[in-house]
């Protein structure tokens, strides 16, 4: 009978039998070279961008002359990179947790007692006088000596302030239109619904530099030119298409179920909206807010275009007359303006991680 | 408490009509099943009544006045979702209490009803945690005191059971008919499982294709289906079908020829419960292709002429082993006889298990 004969077969001897030992020490090994590649590759392509933060960072801590003294770099190099194969050697040879831990600090305790040795002596906050010296600038020209066309510097935390007012604002708009429609466009029918959604893609992908011209014009024609309120606009309207389809996903991701149930328990459509639908997104809403605020503290191009009076410029156009106009030369306090720059968005990444990952897992799908 | 009626009750989505034309009578406190497989328009059916969707055309009454425009948030329905439909970011208590947040009730009021909601589904003891904390039981009984807290005049159960595992299932099935028997309310349940059906509901509302094929009590579908889509569906294990071709006094199903009494002419199909079924010396001759113990029962699959057929035995130990030579007997009584074409029962025709001679 066939199902004998299948049987047969099946039970065959000679077939021949699998030397399970090779094979497990063969993936052991893929395993190992795996990761070791992408340790390598994350390296890579990591360190073009590590670098220039650690010159940025070392420099303003360290520079006198307001030269670019490589001295401390080199010397701060020598404590860091060998720390960094210590402490990656001390978690890969280490066999229990305790002798991990045990490695990592002696790693830590050698790293910090050479850095103070070798670098400490060298670092001060000299760079940092924008910070409370209102007239910092006689100060560094009398150092280089003077700088003719020299700009009138408003304070630094008049600029802080503008940043975080501009970066806000556009922060506040894009976050609340964007779940507004986004929640339209996932839960609604309506004509047009699909191309919208296409176009909404599409609208991010034209380079905005093209528009710089007309919308100058525009803003010009509207009475906003040099006021934050005109960029804000600008900006809002390049962020929401990208902040509108991220949501949508999140919104997607919300059951039908628990709305229908909020209706028939009494709520309105805008009352399910807000107590049942919303905190289910917020970790949405926090994504987009983090992303849009880091895209207008960072904003260059168009503040620089359409903002002339300098008791509007934002951190990042003092940050360019710092090193444009005056001194050219003091690499140490444009270093030191670059640090106190990029604080606030690092914080906020520090701090928005967990949500920004979120984004990436739910957001993203639908 | 509510009298619930379908008038002429349609629904489109769409080009898609997913009910054509219902019509329905729900009496007051009773407890009635929407059965059917999925996409059979018994959910539709249940979100209309929740007034999440409008009716296309027809008239949906609530005691006799006419609701077909009133909002869901109006209707005072207490409606229990298959994914129980918890709020994820609130605890237990604060999921319960949602429904009277919109009713502007005193605190102290507030704070009995959530209270006596969750004594009444033994919940009292969760109220602090969030659904993510609680097991699928637990969500459910949450779900239910969800529900029953704003005193609703109807209860919609849409597959309230079908994510719980088996024993959990047996035991809320017993404590939501319970409740229900207790509160009076007007409960109806929507389910693709025929016992969950058959076992809580006064009388089961067979649907197919957004069309009602029967309603009886669970009795009555179960011993006089009125169409094959009903037999087939009530029963388990299945209900097996023989096809056959009626004339005088006898069906001739493939190369066998069974005797018969009543007015059946023409193609038929017959359908014969597994469990009617029994091993005897006379009828349908077989060979045993398949056994599956059951616990206490031994479930048979016999190679017969007319195809596989399916037959129950009520025996911890089975009688026949596999590749054993059987004949497969019945009473006529129990034999359900339809018309092929119409696929609707035959009234007084039966199938005899007596072998014809010109069998071959």
């Amino acid at each position: 009978m066939a199902v004998e004969a299948a049987r047969a077969q099946f039970h065959a001897e000679g077939r021949p039998r699998a030397d399970w030992a090779k094979l497990a020490d063969r993936a052991r090994k893929l395993r190992q070279l795996r990761a070791t590649t992408v340790y390598i590759f994350l390296i890579a392509v990591s360190l073009p961008i590590i670098l220039p933060y650690f010159w940025l960072v070392t420099v303003a801590f360290s520079a006198k002359l307001g030269l670019a003294e490589t001295g401390v770099l080199w010397r701060s190099t020598l404590v860091l990179v060998p720390a960094a194969v210590g402490l990656w050697l001390a978690a890969a040879l280490s066999r229990s947790r305790r002798q991990m831990w045990l490695g990592i600090a002696a790693v830590t305790i050698i790293a910090a007692a050479s850095f103070a040795w070798l670098v400490g002596p060298d670092l001060h906050l000299g760079n940092f006088i924008f910070l409370w010296e209102r007239d910092f600038a006689s100060v560094i020209r009398s150092r280089v000596g003077e700088v003719r066309g020299a700009v009138q510097f408003p304070s630094v935390w008049h600029a802080f302030g503008n940043s975080i007012l501009l970066a806000g604002s556009q922060t506040v708009i894009v976050v609340s239109v964007a779940s507004l429609a986004a929640y339209y466009l996932s839960r609604f029918q309506f004509p047009g619904r699909a191309a919208m959604l296409r176009s909404l893609l599409v609208l991010h992908a034209f380079p905005v530099l093209t528009l710089i011209i007309p919308l100058f014009l525009m803003l010009n024609v509207m009475g906003l030119l040099d006021s934050l309120f005109g960029v804000v606009l600008v900006l809002v309207a390049f962020e929401l298409p990208f902040a509108i389809f991220i949501m949508k996903g999140f919104f997607d991701a919300v059951p039908w179920d628990i709305e229908m149930s909020a209706l028939a328990d009494g709520a309105s459509r805008r009352q399910a909206f807000v107590h049942v639908v919303l905190p289910q997104v917020t970790n949405g809403m926090l994504a987009i807010s983090v992303f849009t605020f880091i895209r207008g503290w960072e904003e260059y191009i168009f503040v620089f275009t359409f903002l002339i009076r300098n008791t509007n410029w934002t951190m990042s156009l003092y940050m360019f007359f710092v090193r444009d106009d005056i001194m050219g030369v003091d690499y140490g306090v444009v270093a030191a303006v670059g640090v106190f720059y990029l604080v606030p968005s690092l914080l906020l990444y520090v701090a928005a991680q967990r949500y920004l990952l979120q984004m990436s897992i739910s957001g993203v799908k639908g | 408490m509510a009298k619930v009626e379908f008038r002429n009750i349609a629904k489109r989505f769409g080009d898609v009509e997913v009910i054509p034309d219902m019509n329905l009578m729900i009496e007051d406190g009773e407890f009635v099943a929407l059965l059917g497989p999925s996409g059979c328009g018994k959910s539709t059916s249940l979100l209309l009544l929740a007034g999440i969707y409008l009716p296309t055309s027809g008239e949906l009454l609530f005691d006799d006045d006419l609701v077909n425009n009133v909002e869901a948030r109006d209707r005072n329905v207490g409606i229990v979702f298959q994914s129980y439909a918890l709020y994820p970011h609130m605890t237990a208590r604060d999921n319960i209490r949602f429904p009277l947040r919109f009713k502007k009730l005193p605190r102290e009021e507030v704070r009995r009803r959530v209270s006596e909601a969750s004594d009444l589904v033994q919940v009292a003891d969760l109220l602090d945690r969030r659904p993510s904390e609680m097991s699928g039981g637990q969500q459910q009984r949450v779900a239910l005191a969800r529900a029953l807290v704003k005193e609703p005049q109807l209860l919609l159960l849409d597959e309230p059971l079908s994510n719980l595992d088996a024993t959990l299932r047996l035991t809320m099935r017993t404590e939501i008919k319970s409740l229900q028997e207790k509160l009076g309310v007007t409960t109806i349940l929507v389910t693709h499982d025929q016992i969950e059906a058959t076992t809580m509901a006064d009388r089961v509302i067979c649907m197919r294709a957004g069309r009602i094929e029967q309603v009886g009590p669970p009795n009555d579908l179960y011993l006089r289906p009125r169409s094959i889509f009903v037999a087939g569906f009530i029963g388990s294990p299945p209900i097996n079908f023989v096809k056959g071709e009626a004339s005088n006094g006898s069906i001739r199903a493939g190369r066998v020829i069974f005797g018969a009494t009543g007015e059946a002419t023409g193609a038929v199909t017959v359908g014969l419960r597994p469990e009617h079924l029994r091993f005897s010396d006379e009828g349908l001759p077989g060979r045993v292709a398949q056994l599956e113990p059951m616990g206490r029962e031994i479930l048979y699959v016999v190679e017969t002429d007319c195809g596989y057929i399916r037959l129950l035995e009520q025996s911890v130990s089975a009688s026949q082993p596999i590749g054993a030579k059987v004949h497969v007997d019945f009473a006529p009584t129990d034999s359900l006889v339809f018309d092929s074409s119409t696929e609707v029962l035959i009234t007084g025709a039966q199938m005899h298990p007596r072998i014809l001679p010109g069998s071959n």
